[in-house]
């Protein structure tokens, strides 16, 4: 690990200007990706703005009736927290999916949403990538692509973005707050994270020193929701695929439908297409299929992870029809 | 004798593990001491063409950056070390991940930080990195270690032309990495001509042996300390280059220098199971008795080496079969040299337990009773008779502890609502070495007693164990008696490799504590001032260190009370040769798979085994425990992934090589025969370490086969291929 300045900030105003005043700065909060990637010089920063001591860990009730979440709060902290257990379990579980119970206890909301590709091409600084070196190339394509991504990839990138918490936020329709000194502003998880396109180096919409101050959940759904996360071993690995769901459904038709896929895609993966076709659809197998097949058509796999899109599509299929039993006994 | 043998005896280095007390070999404080790093090759194969140290060399705290320009040349030790070639000697370039350059700073994160600055340039030639792609250049390997790597045993050729019942498969396995949690760490002490080293090493008098040599200096002017180890599996078996480039550095530079593994470094640092195929033909009766094997296998090697760890054992030995023709190939391969991996054996063996589940679907015998008809009551090879065996017995007990009775035999038969169950068994079975090994025994003035060896304690126990049989014969409490292990000053003693631990060391600690024993009661009986003055020493018994007269425990004298008088320490040694051989047992595994999200769990797992003498039952249990929990990483998820065009680890991190976690890992029922092998001098205890798991990747391979109907010979066996 190289060399860096190291700024330990009292409170926002002071972080986001130390991140102004020092392009290519980094936000410390948990650490549990940013020190991984300096120590493998990935992450090179000059400068290191440590936000850890920000008072951005509360959660507090909108006027909306949704949930604001501070950016600092613990992955661990947040899972735990009775009013996002009982209204918004999907959430949890989400939250409970990921990583180690230890990493939990470090990694925050914003880290947690600015987290990097576990690409194992990415870590490796003697092989091309795209993202790590724009204008290098892509060794994951022609190598070991078991894990990688088989929606909206390009053919410069097919990095997935491997959180879960993510994934419960793109079904949830939460927005994200950023600050920076320019003033605050509002992004909806769904734009925060980019497409690869020809610059898979460009993560997120965010400015180089915009700071993620909370997050906001709108008023939850009455639903049944479920997170379901499907990996190599049974705790503490990255998804193959992962499914949040919530589905309403009246009288044997889906009234509404939320759904989001993680482990397939280089952003948390809001399945619009599949919701459409569900939207006012029979409840039924055949209906979740439809559904399932219609997001995943557009699927492009490579050498090593074409199982994803019939792993993808029989875990959208068993979270739905298992929300559906769940509904009609309520 | 206190009945502690046997016992389930807690660790007595537990509490210094637990505190941070005990010293690893990277804990070591050297004053003065500089920090090492090593900068390993981004290609597989080619040649150096550039190497700038400049900006390295500029950054603050960087005392030297060494490459082949500045290193002594140094001998190319045999096995032990086996890579064939010592790095940093000239510009030739073997597999990626090679040292090309050693950084030595003040601190770790400058000495790493400054690696990172090395430039080197190379003129690359095309790797191959997999068996796939060379497999026409598999050729039968020379000798290794003496040994060869065909056997022919009868005419398979012709039996199984003949044979009734025939099956033929190909079983693969992929490189496999050993991940201790320790990484290697190495410390070179110089003074002089005189090298200290501080070790993470499973057999210190092998690296003495191996430094030795690549230095030209005598075993004399070595010492190797290695006190604790925190996992090998064979990782640490060997000596690696990073052990010997360190030294030569710290000579070099003229200060102590430490060298640590980084977890990516030990990809390609220190060996691994070689990437492994094998065709396996059975011919058997319609009985089910196996006429004829014919096993041929290929693994990976090197254009510098040419081992071949992963021998094929148990085709040779483990049933009564009259025909058989082994044959080990190889291919040589851009990779890193392979080496022991934790149970090598079972590379092999996965593939010939799977092949008799499947003879025994084909004849509709069950599983069980096909293994039962062909137990070898006799060595098959050698045609000589064990001293003892008890496997009959191991099927048996795990059977009927297991439930086997109640298994339908046909597959997809048992469910649990919408999960199949399937029930599914092998037998397990691995060689252990002997090696010889000497002990001291001191009991010293104040009635307590030390041992030394330089033997290691890989974590398994060894410390225990040892001190546990020394007290017992002895007869003093465990308190009074301290194992010391890991110095090579104290005398030579077994690798911690091989299952040979307690075969090799615990006959020596026997004996020295019987005669210690004998020693201080002869001083007693003879000592006026000994309340036993005068009683025949075979009428004195030692018991919590004291010394009674055998039927007037008036009489009563005590270690303690003998040493004070008599002044000085008594000193005895023990060295008892022990012969190597083989521990069994059977393993029964229940696995439950639901077909929708093709998800399987390995539920149950009971076992039996025959180790002759148990010592400790606590820690024989937690080697079963360790055993399966590898052998279920070998059979679900263990793969190292390396990259078909550049040859390089593409998962080199606990995060992408993912091992089993608790949650993968059902609790694991062992049972033990525990009946003494007359033929071990170990007080009828065999080598046990590497038996436990042998058989686990097949049991579960069967019983996934057992659950769905599908057979699966490629490991690991992952999601996608059950979808």
């Amino acid at each position: 690990m190289k060399d860096f300045a190291y700024v330990a900030a009292p409170d926002v105003a002071t972080a986001v200007r130390a991140a102004a005043d020092a392009p290519g700065a980094r936000f410390l909060a948990g650490g549990t990706n940013l020190v991984d990637l300096m120590r493998q010089h990935v992450e090179r920063p000059d400068t290191v703005v440590d936000i850890s001591r920000l008072p951005l860990t509360s959660v507090e009730e909108t006027k909306s009736g949704g949930l604001r979440i501070g950016a600092l709060m613990r992955n661990s902290d947040l899972a735990a927290h009775p009013l996002v257990r009982t209204r918004y379990p999907m959430l949890t579980q989400a939250l409970l999916a990921g990583a180690s119970a230890q990493l939990r206890n470090m990694a925050t909301v914003g880290g947690n949403l600015l987290q990097r590709t576990r690409c194992p091409y990415f870590y490796d600084r003697a092989t091309p990538c795209h993202k790590r070196e724009p204008g290098t190339g892509c060794a994951a394509v022609g190598g070991f692509n078991r894990s990688h991504a088989i929606l909206g990839t390009s053919a410069s990138c097919v990095a997935t973005h491997p959180s879960d918490m993510c994934v419960a936020l793109a079904a949830l329709d939460a927005v994200v707050e950023v600050e920076d000194v320019r003033g605050t502003r509002r992004i909806p998880l769904a734009d925060l994270h980019r497409l690869p396109g020809d610059t898979p180096h460009l993560e997120t919409t965010l400015a180089p020193d915009e700071l993620i101050t909370s997050v906001e959940l709108p008023a939850p759904a009455a639903a049944p929701s479920r997170y379901r996360k499907v990996r190599d071993r049974a705790s503490f690995a990255f998804a193959l695929v992962s499914v949040a769901a919530a589905l309403e459904v009246t009288d044997g038709t889906v009234a509404a439908v939320r759904l989001a896929l993680g482990g397939v895609a280089p952003k948390p993966w809001r399945a619009v297409e599949a919701e459409r076709v569900l939207t006012g659809a029979p409840a039924t197998e055949e209906s979740f299929r439809a559904a399932a097949d219609a997001e995943l058509a557009p699927a492009v796999t490579l050498d090593g992870n074409e199982f994803k899109v019939e792993l993808a599509r029989r875990t959208i299929v068993a979270t739905l029809r298992d929300l559906a039993r769940e509904g009609s006994r309520a | 004798m206190t009945g502690l043998v046997g016992r389930g005896v807690a660790r007595v280095d537990g509490r210094a593990k637990v505190t941070g007390a005990a010293r690893y070999a990277a804990d070591h404080e050297i004053p003065g001491m500089l920090h090492g790093h090593l900068v390993l090759s981004t290609v597989a194969r080619g040649e150096i063409t550039e190497l700038d140290t400049s900006a390295a060399l500029a950054l603050p705290g960087v005392v030297a950056v060494l490459t082949h320009r500045d290193l002594p040349p140094l001998r190319v030790p045999s096995f032990p070390y086996l890579k064939g070639f010592v790095p940093m000697q000239d510009t030739r370039v073997h597999h990626s991940g090679q040292p090309v350059a050693h950084v030595v700073a003040e601190t770790p994160e400058q000495a790493r930080e400054a690696a990172n600055l090395v430039r080197v340039r190379y003129r690359a030639e095309r790797p191959t990195a997999h068996l796939a792609h060379a497999l026409d250049e598999a050729f039968l390997p020379p000798l290794f270690r003496d040994e060869p790597n065909e056997f022919v045993r009868g005419d398979a050729g012709a039996a199984l032309e003949a044979a009734a019942v025939r099956v033929e498969q190909d079983y693969s396995s992929p490189m496999m990495h050993h991940n201790p949690i320790e990484p290697h760490s190495s410390t070179a002490v110089w003074d002089g001509n005189s090298l200290t080293l501080y070790e993470s090493a499973q057999g210190i008098v092998f690296t003495r042996r191996v430094v030795s040599i690549a230095f030209d200096l005598p075993e004399a002017n070595i010492r190797i300390i290695s006190p604790y180890l925190g996992g090998g599996f064979g990782a640490k078996g060997p000596t690696w280059s990073h052990t010997l480039l360190n030294a030569a550095v710290a000579r070099e530079v003229g200060r102590p220098v430490r060298v640590t593994l980084t977890r990516a470094q030990m990809y390609t640092m220190n060996g691994h199971r070689a990437e492994y195929r094998r065709n396996l033909r059975l011919g058997a009766t319609r009985e089910g008795r196996l006429t004829a094997i014919v096993d041929t296998s290929t693994a990976q090697l090197t254009r510098t080496d040419h081992g071949v760890y992963n021998t094929s054992e148990s085709t040779l030995r483990l049933y009564d079969c009259p025909n058989v023709h082994v044959r080990q190939l190889g291919v040589r391969l851009d990779l890193p040299s392979s080496s022991y991996m934790r149970s090598p054996e079972t590379t092999a063996h996965f593939g010939l337990e799977t092949a008799l589940d499947e003879l025994a679907h084909e004849l509709g015998v069950d599983p069980v009773e096909l293994r039962i008809r062909n137990h070898a009551s006799a060595d098959p090879h050698s045609g000589e008779p064990y001293s003892s065996k008890h496997l009959l017995d191991c099927y048996r007990i795990a059977a009927r502890a297991f439930g086997w009775a109640r298994r339908d035999p046909r597959p997809g038969s048992m469910r649990d609502g919408n999960v199949r169950v399937g029930w599914g068994m092998a037998t397990e079975t691995h060689t252990f070495s002997a090696i010889q090994s000497n002990v001291e025994l001191t009991v010293d003035v104040d009635g307590r007693a030390t041992l030394r060896a330089a033997t290691q304690e890989i974590g398994t126990g060894t410390y225990t164990v040892i001190t546990q049989v020394a007290a017992d014969e002895l007869g003093m409490p465990l308190e009074h008696v301290t194992t010391l292990l890991g110095d090579t000053a104290y005398p030579d003693a077994a690798l911690s490799a091989a299952s040979a631990t307690v075969a090799s060391v615990i006959g020596p600690v026997s004996q020295a504590a019987q005669d210690a024993r004998k020693a201080v009661i002869a001083l007693a009986v003879a000592d006026p001032r000994s309340p036993l003055h005068g009683v025949p020493a075979e009428d004195v018994v030692a018991e919590r260190g004291y010394l009674f007269a055998r039927g007037d425990r008036g009489r009563r004298d005590s270690y303690r009370g003998a040493l004070a008088r008599h002044g000085r320490p008594v000193i005895v040694t023990g060295s008892r040769l022990n012969s190597s051989g083989h521990s069994y047992g059977a393993v029964f595994v229940e696995v439950r798979f639901d077909p929708r999200l093709a998800t399987l769990r390995v539920s149950r797992v009971v076992t039996a085994y025959d180790p002759g003498r148990v010592l400790n039952h606590r820690t024989a249990h937690g080697q079963v425990i360790g055993g399966v929990t590898w052998g279920i990483g070998f059979a679900l998820m263990e793969h190292t992934m390396v990259d078909p065009h550049t040859a390089r680890v593409v998962n080199p991190n606990l995060s992408t090589y993912l091992v089993p976690v608790s949650a993968d890992t059902p609790s694991v029922e062992s049972f033990f025969v525990d009946r003494p092998d007359k033929g071990s001098t170990a007080l009828g205890a065999r080598g046990f370490g590497e038996t436990p798991g042998t058989g686990v990747p097949a049991a579960i391979g069967n019983a996934i086969f057992h659950a769905t109907g599908r057979r699966l010979r490629d490991v690991p066996f992952t999601r996608d291929k059950l979808l």
